[in-house]
């Protein structure tokens, strides 16, 4: 990815892309799925590191990230652009700032309280440690087990879409976006099933 | 307003409940900013504005592109909802029918939506019961594709529902950007528009599906007017998580199996989640479901083997069990845990006498 078009992707999650640049970024993310990735990439980290992940990094931890890579700035014209300021996601020059931040938001992400999965059926392999507990406020205790690649495979992703269009009839608020957004998306093949947790019975 | 005019009649009740408990809850000063007065535009405009605009789809570091045409003329509804660099899938709602094409498993779904909601959808009135799960806040305003931005934060007061920030047009209240967040306020997917036209006049050509359909099956599936059998209608959900209830008990034709399966759900005024109680594919009568979206008979086809486990699908859950013989599946865009929660407190109640959609 060039450095116009990464220029390009930060000024648009920063929201300060003019909208003639936008169509020809919205163009080029729509034909290249490397760039889209890659554009997946920037925007999860960008939460990762901005405010959205309170609680499990510090605003200091955020400023050391930002220096870190703002040191890591090729100066355009001599100096860094003070229309748009620094972005910690604008020029990942290094490998090993990039590896680096992204080994922050995978670190922060495991912090999730749901395992990251497979769409379209996929198994996750977050599973109840212990039978389920009366209801409460508390948070309920997960143990995610070790990989098993011997393991079944999972639900079938067409199934899935049956019962997820039955659903979205009854999606309330926003779910339904979210219900209807992921109907649209290809489920992908279905990869082995990660633990006994997900398994066709025999 | 939007949400309560849809008329489903499955929420008619729980609606009514709201409304009841605004009339008697005392309603603190609401002026300008109140971030609920928001969400009202906001439910407004998806619901009544001429809109075309194309959003990226994010989870998971996984980016879609996507475009959302919705148009109203005289009163009519149409929305085609596209998806522009993968499956190829598109929705396609004109005015009270629904059809998914879905050209990768090479079926088109058909099932009649009357009185729904925009495909962006929008959210309920927050009354009390709402309320005592959900926290709705004002945050700082800022821009977002050259706008001036509200940002309403609706945050999930516990671990079994999931959150919202909504980054709204200033000028029209229209959604520019929304995030779907879990309790700690981590985003687990977000929506926002790289171009948003709010165009007078929408023509046809832009709300006619793309997709070639030569040779694509055509499956119908919807509530079905056939009852589910006793058995299946005897089961319910025995616990819930904090503030869910049941909010409709019917039948529902799944992927087109010859036998409807029991549909229940479960909400707490803005989460939702669905479940499913299917008979065992070797019970007679059953019909055995088979595999694939593309089911038009489900008579003849080898049946699917009861399935067990968590699935991931979207931003959401599925979760499916065996419950004394019958496939259990509990769906919903709400953490695991509320799916898994739920989906192994269903039990046969013994034909419990409750409302159908």
């Amino acid at each position: 990815m060039s450095e116009q078009i990464r220029e390009q992707v930060s000024a648009f999650l920063d929201g300060e892309l003019p909208n003639s640049e936008t169509e020809l970024l919205l163009k080029r993310l729509t034909r290249d799925g490397e760039l889209r990735e890659s554009f997946g990439r920037y925007a999860l980290i960008g939460e990762a590191i901005r405010g959205t992940t309170r609680g499990l990094l510090t605003k200091g931890f955020s400023g050391r990230v930002n220096l870190a890579i703002d040191g890591e700035l090729i100066p355009v014209n001599g100096h860094v652009s003070p229309l748009r300021g620094p972005r910690w996601w604008r020029p990942f020059a290094g490998a090993a700032v990039a590896a680096g931040v992204a080994a922050v938001a995978v670190v922060a992400l495991q912090q999730r309280a749901v395992a990251p999965t497979l769409r379209g059926g996929a198994p996750v392999t977050a599973r109840m440690a212990a039978p389920m507990p009366v209801p409460t406020r508390e948070a309920i205790s997960y143990t995610v087990p070790t990989t098993s690649p011997a393991a079944p495979a999972a639900m079938p992703p067409a199934r899935l879409t049956n019962y997820v269009f039955a659903h979205s009839r009854y999606s309330s608020g926003l779910d339904l976006r979210g219900v209807i957004a992921d109907l649209l998306i290809e489920a992908e093949e279905q990869q082995p099933a990660a633990n006994e947790a997900a398994h066709v019975a025999p | 307003m939007t949400w309560v005019a849809r008329n489903r009649a499955g929420w008619l009740i729980p609606c009514a409940v709201v409304g009841a408990l605004l009339a008697a809850v005392p309603q603190r000063s609401r002026g300008a900013d109140d971030p609920r007065d928001w969400l009202q535009k906001m439910n407004q405009a998806l619901a009544t504005r001429n809109y075309d605009g194309t959003f990226f789809h994010l989870s998971e570091g996984r980016v879609e592109t996507m475009r959302i045409v919705h148009r109203v003329r005289a009163g009519r509804v149409s929305e085609r909802l596209q998806s522009l660099d993968g499956s190829g899938r598109e929705f396609v709602r004109d005015n009270d029918e629904l059809t998914c094409y879905l050209p990768d498993q090479h079926t088109v779904l058909v099932e009649p939506r009357p009185e729904h909601g925009p495909f962006l959808g929008s959210l309920p009135q927050f009354g009390a019961d709402v309320n005592e799960f959900y926290r709705i806040e004002s945050l700082p305003a800022t821009h977002i594709l050259g706008r001036a931005a509200r940002v309403i934060a609706v945050n999930p007061k516990d671990q079994f529902r999931f959150g919202y920030r909504l980054w709204l047009d200033e000028k029209t209240a229209m959604p520019l950007k929304t995030q779907l967040c879990d309790s700690r306020g981590q985003v687990i997917e977000q929506i926002f528009f790289a171009r948003l036209d709010m165009p007078e006049s929408i023509p046809d050509s832009d709300l006619a599906p793309a997709v070639r359909t030569e040779g694509m099956r055509w499956v119908r599936q919807g509530p079905s007017h056939d009852s589910a059998s006793p058995a299946l209608s005897a089961y319910r959900a025995s616990e819930l998580p904090p503030g869910f209830r049941l909010t409709v008990a019917g039948a529902q034709t799944i992927g087109g199996a010859s036998v409807p399966a029991s549909h229940l759900v479960y909400s707490d005024g803005l989460a939702t989640v669905s479940v499913f109680v299917e008979a065992p594919s070797d019970a007679p009568g059953a019909g055995a479901r088979v595999t694939g979206t593309g089911a038009d008979t489900g008579s003849s086809a080898p049946a699917e083997p009861p399935m067990q486990g968590l699935a991931r699908v979207g931003s959401g859950f599925a979760f499916s069990t065996v419950v004394q013989g019958h496939q259990v599946t509990a769906v919903g865009e709400v953490p695991a845990q509320t799916v898994e929660f739920i989906a192994h407190s269903v039990k046969s109640s013994g034909g419990a006498d409750l409302p159908r959609h």
